[in-house]
């Protein structure tokens, strides 16, 4: 039973697809009609179906004007760094703010390999993503003196200039399930973006994980609740109820408020790819989910002050 | 010497990433101007720049016309396999805006700092060679096999190529030294120069050109092959001082000699301002053309001509430099990136040496005037590309592809007529009719092209309510053989327009149908999965139930063979023309009891959202399929048992009856060229073995009534005589011999005028 007190996002979860050419960016224009918060795509650049996920992320942010855009996650092996920080903070400079950062250690080494990337084994893809995180920070902290140096196993940046700073504070949100991943999120990062499909034990999963967040958090110092948790998830609008994530839009929004006050789960992102179901999860569950929670930290006396408006 | 190129202008913007909204500014600016191009320079080392691949793609987001280009892109820090995925990326968002102009780095130290790998200058320009070749692999998507690359600089592979671009993305490098413009000259299709103080000057611009020229030759390529691209700075001023340093008149009169004497094809004007811009696009672009127009001895053309590796690539008889004008642009040939996208319809494989895409009636007009030079030639006429008996792709010969013919209008309200174009798809035509409350048959598809199917009948899931899509045809506009257009109707060349409603492939082209469509509201839509274990019993009771329906309820049934020991299942689908549910129950109930039901989905759905359930895929089939069609009056024991049979035999993987009667059996058979109409039933045999079905159907002729010839793939001569009535085949010889004697249309059901009328 944990909940950071979070506000809550909304997001979709759109393939990548690059047939039709204009699928992935016309539903990333509904969302962002249709008012949800954020647009995100996986990011697989050894895949010839998929597009370029930060060309696909830069094209849809110039196309839409409120929804915030994310890879998720963001292949690090295959994209350099420093490149990417700054590929980042001018996204972010470019959309007014709307660039959030998420990113994971890769996993499929052959096609990694395939691309040109250098192949790592699962520990010292971990090692490997730290290292980017102390770059890319470092890239946007221009307020602190002297160049950007890390000297890293597997990444090196030895006094390259800094900058340019980002439109606001870009989150990084880590894609981790093991527990040195999850340890380095507690430690390093502003979120955890999981899918729930990959976390076999389901609900009690995110527990599990969010204590190994929260120890490695406070161990390095942090606040836990400086560690957005958000989740992916795919499931099914229906008129009567077939199973959890597969019902009517009432029974999505109690089961997001239960992810929320109880698992701590406030990024709450839909895998879809039809304009019915992001509208629907954006124009009706995502207020009834607002709705539950408001209340119900109401009733236990954890509702923050700018909340329920 | 001027390589024959058109002439273009652009920009060269500062990426700077303190005014983030001023390059983006600039670059619409220069777009609003007319111009061509516009470019930015990359250094990723640099903070005070925006990421330059970043901005590219803003840009694209924001512009709809203009090409964009970095000037040039720091490969070191790029790596080239993930680069060409995106650059086919922004080319397939852009439309086809995107060029890459490519450097092999500079600045050792700042590369370094930030994390990459410093060369010497040699091995950066080997390590752009490299990436040149890994990024042309990924982009050469009509190469089926995976890319690999392991050279000295990076290894790749084996990797799957694609996305296929746009357009075939030009890679030009940023180059002053000899080894870099020798690598220009043999791989590169352009050279970035710049000139001015700081940078080269205009002789060593001619010096350099030569070199790129000879290292071109030596590598079997031509000098025209590679465009020549010149960024420029300079100020505008009332007095004559320096190069590019005066009145426009001035800047004309300079950069003209580079023009015409050295063959640059685009200047890039480096400015961040908007006067200077503005001043550029006003007084320099437009005269320094009339200027060269009037220096050069030809115009120069308005697009890239195609380069010597794509020429090389022709197939032989086809007079390729005489494609009309109108159709040049949109022509694809087999070097062309387009042709990956053209060669191959839905279920064939092929290998065509041109295709062309007229846009409209003139057009269509002109390619039908090239076919004729080729008579030599196969020619397949396309739609939707999903035809099983039309030869709509073929080898070596000419397609005429009508896709871009897609409009869908609707003429009279009152009257319910609609036009439409050959190549809209039907789930298209749904979506446009559903807002007017109206629906029209086609066939259990939505991604098939109207073309096709209204030239040749039309079976549908509400065919037994509305007939089929032909009965609802009003007028029609043909491009005959001989290139004149014409009009068919119930009273202007009424002979066409009984031959175009069921053997139209052999008289001309459709370039619009006037379609007089039903009132339909939302319909029930039901896909029922049975056990079929006795499957000659399933056949015969879905036989029963399908013709005992209302005329409001259409049903089809699919089987495959038995799968993995499992007993067979049939697929039915079917479509109550009813949006009152206990009708629509009621109307499935018989459906129902045929067999063990497994699965049932019964929805109410406008018929749009039947057919919108084809996803909108590229066609990208490889081999021939072998189909065979027959219509049946009924499901007799034998057949049922002969199905049976060659179900479980695995010889075939798609069957499936279509239900017709109804308001089918309506019209007489001699009212169309489609004149089955007492048929209950279409079947469709789709197997492996073209010998081993073929035996099979032939074995069964004697339960047939005729084929519909859309699903039929049979060469046979013999089955022309299956798919029209003697009186039918007779008028047909008869109008073929006055509307296409030269038998130009000869691919699909050829009606051959040469054989005598017996």
């Amino acid at each position: 039973m944990t909940d950071y007190g979070h506000d809550l996002l909304f997001g979709a979860f759109i393939t990548p697809t690059a047939h039709p050419v204009r699928q992935a960016v016309d539903l990333a224009l509904v969302a962002d009609r249709s008012g949800l918060d954020l647009v995100t795509f996986q990011d697989h650049p050894y895949q010839p179906r998929f597009y370029d996920t930060w060309t696909l992320l830069s094209y849809v942010a110039s196309q839409t004007s409120n929804v915030h855009v994310s890879g998720n996650v963001l292949n690090l092996p295959l994209r350099q760094p420093a490149v990417l920080a700054r590929s980042a903070a001018s996204l972010d400079l470019l959309s007014g703010g709307r660039f959030a950062f998420g990113i994971g250690a890769g996993g499929f080494w052959d096609a990694i390999e395939a691309m040109g990337g250098r192949r790592l084994s699962p520990g010292q893809g971990v090692k490997a993503l730290d290292e980017a995180i102390q770059i890319i920070r470092q890239i946007w902290d221009t307020e602190s003196p002297g160049g950007v140096r890390v000297d890293g196993t597997y990444y090196r940046v030895s006094g390259a200039k800094r900058g340019p700073a980002p439109a606001h504070d870009i989150p990084i949100w880590v894609g981790a399930y093991k527990p040195k991943m999850l340890e380095l999120t507690g430690r390093a990062a502003d979120g955890w973006l999981p899918s729930l499909a990959y976390l076999p034990g389901g609900f009690a999963d995110i527990t599990e994980a969010n204590k190994r967040i929260d120890d490695a958090a406070l161990r390095a110092g942090r606040d836990p609740a400086l560690v957005r948790r958000l989740v992916n998830i795919g499931g099914q609008f229906a008129a009567a109820s077939h199973g959890p994530f597969n019902g009517p839009p009432g029974q999505w929004a109690e089961e997001l408020a239960e992810l929320a006050l109880d698992y701590g789960t406030t990024g709450l992102i839909l895998a879809a790819d039809d304009a019915y179901s992001i509208e629907l999860f954006a124009s009706e569950v995502g207020p009834a989910a607002r709705q539950l929670v408001t209340d119900e930290r109401r009733r236990r006396g954890t509702a923050t002050p700018n909340e329920g408006e | 010497m001027n390589y024959g190129h058109p002439l273009q202008f652009g920009t060269f913007i500062t990426p700077t990433s303190t005014t983030p909204a001023a390059p983006v500014a600039l670059a619409r600016l220069s777009e609003q101007l007319g111009l061509d191009l516009v470019t930015f320079q990359d250094h990723p080392y640099q903070p005070a720049f925006l990421d330059t691949w970043t901005l590219l793609t803003w840009v694209a987001g924001r512009t709809e016309r203009v090409h964009l280009a970095a000037n040039v892109l720091n490969v070191p820090l790029r790596q080239p396999a993930v680069l060409a995925r995106s650059a086919a990326s922004l080319d397939l968002l852009s439309g086809g805006r995107l060029d890459l102009a490519l450097g092999a780095g500079a600045s050792w130290d700042a590369i370094e700092a930030i994390g990459g790998r410093r060369l010497a200058p040699a091995e950066s320009v080997d390590a752009l060679g490299e990436a040149i070749d890994i990024i042309r692999g990924v982009l050469d998507a009509g190469e089926a096999r995976p890319l690999r690359h392991a050279g000295d600089h990076y290894r790749v592979g084996p990797v799957q190529r694609g996305p296929v671009p746009r357009h075939l993305i030009p890679i030009w490098l940023g180059a002053r030294k000899p080894r870099m413009l020798r690598l220009i000259g043999e791989k590169a299709d352009g050279w970035l120069a710049s000139i001015g103080s700081g940078f080269l000057d205009p002789s060593d611009f001619r010096s350099g050109n030569k070199i790129i020229d000879e290292a071109a030759a030596s590598a079997g390529r031509e000098a025209a092959d590679i465009r020549r691209l010149v960024n420029v700075s300079g100020r505008f001023g009332p007095a004559p001082r320096g190069f590019l340093d005066g009145p426009s008149e001035q800047w004309v009169d300079q950069l003209l000699p580079l023009v015409v004497e050295d063959g640059a094809g685009t200047f890039n004007l480096m400015a961040d301002d908007q006067r200077t811009i503005e001043q550029f696009a006003h007084e320099v672009v437009p005269a320094l053309r009339e200027a060269v127009d009037r220096e050069l001895a030809s115009p120069l053309p308005t697009a890239m001509p195609r380069s010597s590796t794509v020429r090389a690539k022709r197939r032989e008889g086809i007079d390729y430099d005489g494609v009309p004008e109108s159709l040049a642009a949109s022509a694809a040939e087999p070097g062309d990136v387009d042709y990956a996208r053209v060669r191959s319809n839905y279920l064939r494989g092929g290998s065509p040496g041109l295709v062309l895409r007229p846009r409209n009636t003139a057009e269509v007009v002109d390619a039908i005037a090239y076919a004729r030079r080729h008579r030599h030639l196969p020619l397949g006429v396309r739609s939707g590309g999903h035809g099983i008996s039309g030869r709509s792709t073929n080898d070596g010969g000419i397609v005429i592809d009508v896709g871009y013919l897609n409009s869908i209008e609707v003429i009279d309200e009152a009257a319910r007529l609609v036009r439409v174009g050959p190549g809209a798809r039907w789930k298209q035509v749904a979506t446009a009719l559903e807002p007017y409350g109206w629906a029209l048959t086609s066939g259990d598809y939505g991604g098939v092209g109207v073309g096709g199917l209204a030239t040749a009948g039309g079976i549908g899931f509400l065919g037994r309510r509305q007939g089929l899509t032909i009965d609802h045809l009003r007028a029609a506009e043909i491009v005959l053989a001989d290139g004149s257009i014409v009009r068919a109707d119930e009273t202007e060349n009424v002979d066409l327009f009984w031959a175009i409603r069921g053997a139209g492939a052999n008289f001309g082209i459709v370039t619009w149908f006037e379609f007089q469509v039903e009132p339909v509201g939302e319909v029930g839509w039901a896909q029922l999965v049975f056990g079929a274990g006795d499957t000659a019993a399933v056949l015969q009771r879905f036989g029963r139930a399908a013709i005992e329906a209302s005329r409001d309820t259409t049903a089809f049934l699919i089987m495959g063979p038995p799968r993995g020991g499992q007993p067979a299942v049939a697929q039915v689908m079917a479509m109550v023309a009813s949006d009152d549910p206990a009708v629509v129950v009621d109307q499935l109930q018989p459906f129902a009891q045929i067999a063990p039901l497994l699965q049932q989905q019964v929805v109410i759905v406008p018929y749009a959202a039947v057919m919108a359930m084809a996803p909108d895929a590229e066609h990208l089939a490889e081999g021939e399929p072998v189909s065979r069609s027959a219509f049946l009056k009924q499901i007799t024991p034998a057949f049922a048992a002969a199905v049976t049979k060659l179900l479980n035999s695995g010889q075939v993987y798609f069957f499936q009856l279509r239900t017709v009667g109804g308001a089918v059996a309506d019209v007489a058979p001699d009212a169309t060229a489609y004149a089955y109409r007492d048929a209950a039933f279409s079947v469709v045999a789709v197997g492996t073995s073209r010998r081993r079905l073929d035996e099979a159907w032939d074995g069964l002729r004697d339960q047939f009534d005729g084929l519909y010839l859309s699903f039929e793939s049979d060469p046979r001569p013999d089955r022309l005589a299956d798919a029209f009535p003697p009186k039918t085949l007779a008028r047909l010889r008869e109008l073929k011999l006055r509307y296409d004697p030269d038998n130009l249309f000869r691919d699909n059901f050829n009606v051959d005028p040469a054989t005598e009328t017996s």
